[in-house]
């Protein structure tokens, strides 16, 4: 039972009518503030439209042509902070439930195999992407939609980075992930996984093997930790190592009855959510600033709430007790936030909980990536242009949470396409180059 | 208790103690539904046509209109006349009239040919039933000699008219059929004949939507369908033209119309009382959501007169007839410009979509702070803007301008009804 509602998508789907439905609450905007909001370009505006006009096929090629996860995104996007935001209808009740119809034309894309895209046949040339997160899937997909032959080479078993790895399955089931890597894989995308750039597989060697242009897609890989004493104790994990031990196993690993979680972004939830479903007794949020700067989106908040998991906001752990190697308790103590960043402790509300279990879901780093070639800053993140991947290397492109230390999967979504739209036009301008290059040539032994 | 008006009105000399009846049709089609209908506060019952002719019905044989987000708006039916033997159907209704004989019980009739037409007259009046209506407009019969088919000749019309008038003493009404250019003339011949008031609209013939597989019409009714009659909400309009246009009619004046068509409030109700009906039937309301709709007409209904502070329901039956003019008596001196409150307004732009597209390119739109603002030299009043506007009160008709050849005053302009 509980397992069944771990591996089970928590939010219900639009029948075809309910779906009609919604959409017919859009004011179909001159203007569509929500598609502006969109950093994908998923473009609700047109696909709400398709959807109230009864075609839901035309919906699911404008999704797709904006957005090559559109199905994991209509699952994870945090919409209330973007196209629902934005959204007119506030200014009369409250939003179009965008993500909701967004998942309704892609599951009917996969209910009734409406695929809408294709590569086209003849192949340009070899690319290379290392990492299959949403990123590295999404300028895949979009260089193979151009015509190039894309590769990923991934280190882990399977594809997907943090979608496969981290997001809860009752918000985002794994069906879903791997639906969206066939798609891609269906568009000509060759997968090399268990392959580890750097270390099974050189930039070099990828060069030697005609890859024209690389994109670096790695993400985030190294767990941000705690320094406070006790952090080394057993019971104390990270939510990387947490969830990815959860999700490929559905679900089958042990949890203690009290379950401390430290964050307060949407992975703090999947870990809480986590180890709720899957039987913790008494599960408990600790985070450090106030609830309205949780950076978790509200549906996740509330669907927490609703698992009667306790938030305590405000709250800065300080020190976590073991006995014999074991965690045991973790004491915090409250915080006064005068401003964004300044705070004040208040010793009169120190804490101290039992805990057998404390996942620490801070933030996620670089893993070094001086392999690449590239770059970094201080953070060990890949300098690159955010708008459209450029790095210090003339072939080589980046993109995603390695760029922008950890944003969104629509985020990560659209950085992939504007590389891959990059990589496009640097391979097209070069081969135009070698064009004239060798008409020149031909023309000079002409002269001859 | 709640005071609440009195909402009796006279019909056909008939008192009755409110003016929603249910119409002739399926909601009345036995002695068990009639006496919870009149038991959930229904004023009278005109019950399930009945005939010698006992049809053979299909099934199945319905179909909707739908509208996104709505319950359906168009209703289509395929039944015929009353599938009950007669003589069960004639004791069902004496029984009723004996259990209710404060309720008003019309009988509806339909005959093959005139002797038909004489004993059926003759049949339910012994009954007791307080009136008798003449169904002339069924579209959807089998027998050709029967509905619709008769509704559109005068000369039938009047012809079964008159049978039935020397078969009975009772009030007797013409049903008539809206698959018509001009009603008035079929209603004349039913009054020439001996008809005492008119009801309308019988349904319309329809097709409400077309199967992509089976290419035919729905229901489908083993691979094949047929035109049959529309009713519910998307008819209401058809409806009022009708009985506002047999109300005007100067042959017909005085006779008792009843309207029938879309009526779901008593707001609908009200507007055909205003057109001229002083009773009103209703069915694809009662098929969709149960006799309890009248509750809330007569709640409803009752309210507004309190509002309007007025007593008798019979005091306002045709007051908007005045008001309904032929388009030539149209005042068209002057042209009314819109008003944005900008602080209503979300900002979806569907007024500037519809007034460039639909319009006259007369909104300029602020597409930094996304609000409308009239262009008076290119507007020319039409109102397009308030009627798509998807906000209470946002867009409103506001500042007059008088043509060169037309006299400045105080006008009057309401376009859209809140």
């Amino acid at each position: 039972m509980m397992c069944k509602d771990y591996l089970e998508e928590t939010k219900r789907a639009y029948s075809p009518l309910n779906a009609i439905e919604e959409a017919s609450r859009c004011l179909l905007c001159h203007d569509a503030p929500c598609s502006k909001a969109c950093p994908a370009g998923t473009n609700p505006e047109r696909f709400i439209r398709s959807i109230r006009f009864r075609n839901v096929s035309g919906a699911v090629e404008t999704i797709r042509e904006g957005n090559i996860l559109g199905a994991c995104c209509a699952r994870v996007c945090p919409y209330d902070k973007l196209c629902e935001e934005a959204c007119s209808r506030t200014g009369i009740d409250r939003p179009i439930d965008i993500g909701g119809l967004q998942r309704y034309a892609m599951d009917f894309e996969k209910s009734f195999c409406k695929k809408t895209l294709e590569s086209p046949e003849t192949k340009l040339q070899k690319v290379a992407v290392i990492g299959s997160g949403p990123a590295g899937l999404a300028a895949a997909a979009v260089l193979s939609l151009k015509g190039y032959k894309a590769t990923i080479f991934e280190g882990k078993e399977k594809a997907g980075g943090w979608l496969t790895y981290g997001i809860v399955p009752s918000r985002l089931p794994q069906e879903i992930v791997d639906y969206e890597v066939d798609y891609i894989k269906s568009l000509g995308v060759e997968f090399k996984m268990n392959t580890r750039i750097g270390t099974d597989l050189t930039i070099d060697q990828l060069k030697e093997d005609g890859y024209e242009a690389i994109c670096v897609t790695v993400g985030l890989q190294s767990p941000v930790v705690l320094s406070i004493p006790g952090v080394e104790l057993s019971g104390v994990t990270t939510a990387v190592d947490f969830l990815s031990a959860a999700k490929p196993t559905q679900g089958a690993i042990e949890i203690p009855n009290d379950v401390i979680i430290i964050g307060g972004g949407d992975v703090a939830m999947d870990c809480a959510t986590t180890a709720k479903l899957l039987g913790a007794k008494k599960v408990t949020i600790i985070y450090r600033r106030t609830v309205e700067e949780m950076p978790a989106t509200k549906a996740e908040l509330e669907h927490v709430n609703g698992l009667g998991i306790c938030v305590l906001p405000s709250f800065k752990p300080v020190e976590i007790l073991g006995e014999n190697g074991k965690v045991k308790a973790i004491k915090a103590v409250g915080l006064d936030w005068l401003d964004r960043n300044t705070f004040a402790e208040v010793p009169e509300s120190n804490i101290q909980l039992k805990a057998e279990l404390v996942i620490q879901a801070i933030g996620q780093k670089a893993e070094e990536i001086s392999y690449t070639g590239l770059e970094v800053n201080g953070k060990g993140l890949a300098v690159s242009d955010q708008e459209n991947g450029k790095t210090n290397i003339e072939y080589v492109f980046a993109a995603g949470d390695i760029v922008n230390g950890g944003k969104t999967v629509v985020e990560a979504v659209a950085r992939g396409k504007a590389a891959a739209n990059s990589i496009h036009e640097y391979l097209s301008h070069k081969k135009n180059c070698s064009h004239i290059a060798e008409e020149a040539a031909v023309q000079k032994e002409g002269e001859r | 208790m709640a005071k609440h008006k009195d909402l009796s009105i006279e019909f056909c000399g008939v008192k009755c103690e409110n003016p929603f009846f249910l119409s002739s049709s399926p909601v009345g089609s036995n002695y068990d539904m009639c006496k919870k209908a009149l038991e959930s506060g229904w004023g009278g019952i005109y019950y399930k046509t009945v005939g010698y002719w006992i049809p053979q019905e299909c099934s199945p044989r319905f179909d909707a209109t739908r509208k996104e987000g709505t319950a359906f708006v168009g209703f289509k039916n395929m039944e015929m006349i009353s599938d009950k033997p007669t003589e069960k159907n004639l004791e069902m209704m004496a029984k009723l009239k004996r259990d209710f004989p404060n309720k008003v019980l019309v009988a509806s009739i339909m005959g093959e040919n005139e002797e038909e037409w004489v004993k059926l007259a003759k049949a339910v009046t012994e009954t007791g039933a307080d009136i008798i209506e003449c169904n002339f407009s069924c579209p959807q019969m089998t027998s050709h000699a029967m509905g619709s088919d008769v509704g559109t000749s005068p000369e039938l019309v009047e012809k079964y008219s008159a049978a039935v008038r020397s078969g009975t003493h009772l009030p007797v009404i013409a049903k008539m059929t809206p698959n018509i250019t001009t009603m008035e003339i079929a209603a004349r011949a039913a009054i020439k004949g001996g008809a005492t008031g008119i009801s309308a609209i019988n349904t319309i013939k329809s097709i409400t939507e077309v199967d992509f597989d089976h290419f035919t019409c729905l229901p489908i009714v083993n691979g094949k369908s047929s035109i049959s009659g529309y009713s519910g909400k998307a008819v209401k309009p058809i409806a009022l033209r009708f009985i506002a246009q047999m109300a005007k009619d100067p042959q017909l004046k005085g006779i008792p119309l009843s309207g029938i068509g879309g009526i779901e409030t008593w707001a609908d109700a009200l507007e055909f009382l205003l057109v001229g009906a002083t009773n009103v039937q209703v069915t694809t309301s009662i098929m969709q959501y149960g006799y309890r709709v009248v509750e809330d007409m007569i709640s409803g209904l009752s309210y507004w007169m309190e509002e309007k502070s007025i007593d008798r329901l019979s005091d306002i039956v045709g007051a908007a007839l005045p008001n309904i003019v032929p388009a030539e008596n149209i005042d068209r001196d002057f042209k009314v410009y819109p008003k944005y409150d900008h602080n209503k307004c979300v900002g979806c732009g569907r007024c500037y979509i519809s007034c460039y597209d639909g319009g006259h390119q007369a909104i300029k739109w602020d597409s930094e702070n996304r609000r409308p603002n009239v262009d008076e030299e290119k507007c020319v009043g039409c109102g397009l803007c308030w009627v798509v506007c998807p906000i209470e009160k946002c867009v409103t008709p506001d500042k007059t301008e008088f043509h060169s050849f037309g006299t400045p005053r105080e006008i009057n302009v309401i376009a859209k009804k809140l």
